[in-house]
């Protein structure tokens, strides 16, 4: 049994989910699940939809050309039963695996490279621009029409309250 | 989900365009046929100079279906269009071709007849 990929989102469609459409012409386009089928009969491009692969494929979010993406690619051509290569394949690909991982980090860490200095730039030029709605607290108390104004009404009414009371 | 009044299309050359399923054969009140089950239909549309003609009443096989159909491992496949194959009595297909791709359980149900002919078989 073959792991297929989904048409919409490449997601790996395994045996017993998702839903395969036929087109007349014979071309099959499999689905992990109804949403990506959903989303196909609404005619939408999965390289504009931004959840899917292709998307982050194509805006350069993912890594694209790796050398670990080959063993993963489809053969048609179906390889002839051998107890050791199997065996050999099994363990390779956890390793493979593992260095896909490190990979993938690598790139997600370049990218995210120049990402706190130009936020520490925004967080100082915002803080340049709007620093006169900035009131210390010592002008806050001499001039009561910063404050909000409930707040004196209720402690006015609080005080009369407990006068009559005395 | 053929049932009675239903217009499917033809997916071989026996001359007729479009069919219109009158009923199911199998049960007596047998509601909807699905891939595989033989039907009367009448011919609706028909290719001019052909032996078959408008209005004549034929069997068919349903070949395609836009209702999903659903496999024991699991797969579910769907199709294009509602389709069907001009058979005789004997199951044999009344054309020389088939047009378009067709469900693998027509073999389990003997129509390998049309099973071979078809170009593509899913």
């Amino acid at each position: 049994m073959r792991l297929e990929k989904c048409w919409f989102c490449s997601s790996t469609v395994y045996p017993g989910h998702g839903i395969q459409y036929v087109r007349n012409d014979a071309k099959i386009f499999r689905f992990c699940r109804s949403k990506c089928h959903k989303n196909f009969k609404m005619k939408r491009n999965p390289r504009k939809v931004k959840w899917t692969k292709a998307y982050r494929r194509l805006h350069g979010k993912d890594m694209t050309q790796d050398s670990t993406f080959e063993f993963e690619r489809k053969r048609n051509r179906p390889e002839r039963y051998d107890r050791n290569v199997t065996e050999n394949t099994l363990k390779a690909i956890r390793k493979i695996d593992k260095i896909r991982v490190v990979r993938d980090e690598r790139h997600h860490k370049n990218r995210m490279k120049g990402k706190k200095t130009k936020e520490q730039r925004e967080a100082t030029k915002e803080l340049e621009q709007s620093i006169h709605m900035v009131k210390a607290p010592a002008a806050l108390a001499n001039d009561p029409s910063l404050t909000l104004p409930i707040k004196v009404k209720v402690s006015q009414q609080k005080s009369e309250e407990n006068r009559m009371e005395e | 989900m053929i049932q009675p009044q239903t217009h499917l299309n033809v997916a071989d050359n026996s001359g007729a365009r479009e069919l219109m399923c009158i009923r199911i054969i199998g049960a007596s009140n047998r509601r909807y046929a699905h891939i595989g089950d033989v039907i009367v239909a009448v011919i609706k549309e028909a290719v001019p100079n052909m032996p078959l003609e408008r209005s004549e009443v034929v069997r068919a096989v349903i070949v395609r279906t836009c209702k999903e159909l659903k496999r024991d491992n699991g797969m579910i496949i769907r199709y294009d269009d509602n389709a069907a194959v001009v058979i005789d009595q004997e199951g044999n297909p009344k054309g020389t071709r088939i047009f378009g791709a067709i469900a693998r359980e027509l073999r389990e149900l003997n129509f390998t007849k049309i099973v071979s002919l078809a170009p593509e078989v899913l």
